[in-house]
Order: C-alpha cells, then sequence, then structure tokens
C-alpha cells in the first residue's frame, strides 16, 4: 500500500500523544492541557501548540481521548488506559459476536481445545509428505 | 415461460448449486479455479433474478392473464432481489467499514510498526500489539495494516512468520476482503428458503488456502502448517469465545498435505463457471430475440 508522506507522520504523532497522556495519566488524573502535553515532550521533536492542539483534537474525535473544558483551554483524558483499549482491540480480533470474520482477514480462524487433537493429526501427516 | 425458467434457476443457483458444490472437497486443491466458480454461480444467480422481470416484459405485446401472473410473479422476484441485494449491501458495506475504522484507530495508536525481517529483506508496515496471546491478522482496505502480537513473534521462528506474513499480504493484494464481503452480502439478500450457509462458509475456507498458498511459496507447506498448529495453540484458551470449532483450520492444514489438481480439472472448472454464467444471459436473449 503506497502512503502519502503525511499519513504516517501524522499517524506517529497521535500515538507519541497518546503515550504521553498514558505516561502522565498516573500524576494527571485530570488530564493533561495543550501546553502540559507540548512541555512534557522533547524539545528536539520542535512541535507547534498548534500541532498538538490538531492531533489532540483529532484523537478526541475518534473517541481514543476524552475532553474537558478547564478556563478557556481544554484538557484531554485518554479514554481508556493503554491495557483496557489493548484488551478491546483483541476482543474485536478473537470474538465472534460481531462481523469479526468480515471485518478483519486473519491467519488462523481459532481453534477449540477439541480441534487441536485434529490439527496434531493433520500436522503429521504433512510431516509425513512435506518434511 | 422463460421468465419462470429464470426464475426457477435462480433459485437452483443460490439454493441447491451451492449444496452440491460444497461436497466436492477435492476443488479446494485449486482454490483460484474453486473462487472464480462460486462467483460464477452467485453472479449467474443474482442475473437470473434480476433478468426475470425484463424477460416477463417482453411478451407484454400480447396481453392475456395468464402473461400477467408471470410478469407479476418475475417483477416480484426481481424488485425482491435488487431491494435485498442493495440494502444488504448498504447495511454490512457500512458496519464492516466503520468496525475497520475503528479497529484501525486503535492499532494505530497502540501497535507499534516493527520492522520485522522477513526473509532477508526487512517487511516494513508490520504494526506489534503488546499482547501475550498470538495472533496474526490484516486490516483491509484502502489503509491496510498488517497486525501481528508480541505473543505471535514469540512463539513464531522466522520461516514460519514469513508464511504468516506472506499470507496476510496475499489477502491484502488479492482484496478478499471484498470477495468475502460481496457473498456475506449475497448469503443476506438470498431469501432464507433458498439460502444456504455452504456457499459464504467454502468460500471462506477457499480464501484461505489461496492465501495459504501464497504462505507456502514464501516458506514451505511445513513452515506453513507448523505456523498454523503454533497460532492454534496459543489462541486455544480464548477459543471458547466463539471462534473457531469449524473445522476450517484442519482442512486447510490436509490441504498443505495435499497434491495439486491435475491441470485437465482444473480446466474443467473453468469451462464450467463460464458455462454458468453463460446460462442466464441466454434465456434472457431468447426471450427478447
Amino acid at each position: 500500500m503506497p502512503h502519502t508522506s503525511s499519513a504516517p507522520r501524522l499517524g506517529d504523532l497521535e500515538r507519541t500523544l497518546m503515550e504521553q497522556l498514558w505516561d502522565s495519566a498516573a500524576h494527571r488524573p485530570d488530564g493533561a492541557s495543550v501546553r502540559e502535553v507540548l512541555e512534557a515532550l522533547p524539545a528536539e521533536r520542535g512541535l507547534a501548540y498548534t500541532t498538538v492542539m490538531t492531533v489532540l483534537d483529532r484523537l478526541s474525535k475518534k473517541g481514543l481521548v476524552t475532553r474537558e473544558r478547564d478556563g478557556r483551554a481544554w484538557r484531554y483524558t485518554p479514554a481508556g488506559t493503554r491495557e483496557s483499549l489493548t484488551a478491546e482491540t483483541m476482543r474485536a480480533t478473537l470474538d465472534d459476536a460481531s462481523d469479526r470474520r468480515a471485518t478483519l482477514l486473519h491467519f488462523l480462524d481459532g481453534a477449540t481445545p477439541e480441534e487441536l487433537d485434529d490439527l496434531r493429526a493433520a500436522l503429521s501427516e504433512v510431516e509425513q509428505r512435506r518434511g | 415461460m422463460l421468465a419462470l425458467l429464470l426464475v426457477l434457476l435462480a433459485a437452483v443457483l443460490a439454493g441447491v448449486a451451492p449444496r452440491l458444490m460444497a461436497r466436492l472437497v477435492s476443488f479446494r486443491r485449486a482454490p483460484r479455479a474453486a473462487l472464480v466458480a462460486w462467483q460464477a454461480v452467485s453472479l449467474a444467480a443474482v442475473l437470473a433474478a434480476l433478468s426475470a422481470a425484463p424477460a416477463a416484459l417482453s411478451y407484454l405485446t400480447e396481453l392475456q392473464t395468464g402473461r400477467w401472473v408471470v410478469l407479476g410473479l418475475a417483477a416480484a422476484v426481481t424488485l425482491l432481489v435488487l431491494g435485498r441485494l442493495l440494502l444488504s449491501g448498504h447495511r454490512i458495506g457500512t458496519r464492516l467499514r466503520a468496525a475497520r475504522t475503528r479497529h484501525r484507530e486503535l492499532v494505530d495508536v497502540l501497535a507499534t510498526p516493527e520492522p520485522v525481517t522477513q526473509g532477508e529483506r526487512r517487511a516494513d508496515g508490520i504494526r506489534v500489539l503488546d499482547h501475550a496471546t498470538p495472533t496474526a491478522y490484516c486490516l483491509p482496505g484502502r489503509r491496510s495494516r498488517v497486525v501481528l502480537t508480541q505473543g505471535a513473534l514469540a512463539a513464531l521462528p522466522s520461516d514460519q512468520l514469513d508464511a504468516v506474513l506472506a499470507h496476510e499480504r496475499a489477502h491484502l493484494r488479492g482484496r478478499h476482503d471484498l470477495l468475502i464481503e460481496y457473498f456475506t452480502v449475497l448469503h443476506h439478500s438470498v431469501p432464507g428458503p433458498v439460502r444456504s450457509p455452504e456457499a459464504l462458509r467454502e468460500v471462506r475456507l477457499l480464501v484461505e488456502a489461496l492465501a495459504d498458498r501464497a504462505a507456502v511459496r514464501a516458506s514451505s507447506p511445513l513452515a506453513t502448517a507448523r505456523a498454523l498448529m503454533a497460532l492454534a495453540q496459543g489462541q486455544a484458551p480464548l477459543a471458547t469465545l466463539g471462534a473457531g470449532g469449524d473445522g476450517t483450520t484442519a482442512a486447510r492444514m490436509r490441504l498443505l498435505a495435499a497434491d495439486p489438481m491435475p491441470p485437465v480439472v482444473v480446466a474443467g472448472m473453468y469451462a464450467y463457471a463460464g458455462a454458468v454464467l453463460v446460462l442466464p444471459l441466454a434465456l434472457l436473449w431468447l426471450a427478447w430475440r
């Protein structure tokens, strides 16, 4: 898949800012302002205030962060811990309730413990014939 | 009468043919030709249903009561199928895209783009989720992603990882998602009594078998089979969630041991696909001749 030059960079920024928010969530339970996020980032990234604001705004539109007004500024909080969002992602990949099978294309459709025995027998067949 | 024949043909192609074709398991040894045949049958069924009304219209020139009944029936079938196709196409398409977008947004902030060495060269654009359950999948679409978990990286030696990555790339390159979406839409469009779940299940398996061939080319049948085993084992504790249980994985494993289909049979499968597709068109042509 060809990437335009800006798309992956924006994605990188989103991940960087999310990581920043996750890391600071412990000592800033009320969320962080754009200024605070910017100040916590390494200076060599050279990000502008407006860039950070735009990216945080995008993240909140995606529902990955929530924001609350604090005077004239917004305070941003991650919509879930990294662990809980990872769990949500994994659930979407492994449970069968939704259209999982059409949404994502898996290497493997899962196997029940009973199926494993059948698989082992099939594997030894492959080993004999193709090994 | 040709209109009724088209209605009958649609019902046979949607309800009977899939059941018979699903029994010919050896066709799975030629997954590409089999997928072409499945597409031909499904497309011919849709064409037959959609042609019924136009075919009936052709003899409206001589008005008789019996013919009005035929026209009514043919029009009902055509409109019903057309309506259901559009409706479920829209519903499923919207839902799938929304779910994929949500999933991609999560993956993009959660998973690190990790350079994974594949064979000699570095494979870019692979996202690694920090989770112990070994799994590998791809998110199809214009902004596609290949996703692995740390658990999968830990469970797979490099030749098996090559197989897995080649499999996922084959899905993306071949736009297998569109094929599955098409059959999912058809599945939900066909009226209950003639619907056959076999088609969708078989197409899913064939798509996997086709991607497995890419995996075999990138590694070997044995490495592909072992990768299947390793991931199945790692996911087994979670399979109780409902995933799996339909025997596809074992069927794929057996295909890795099977010999390729003789070319004559493959040619026959393509010929069958062509003939099936010509059938409704020929009937429609006869009606208007």
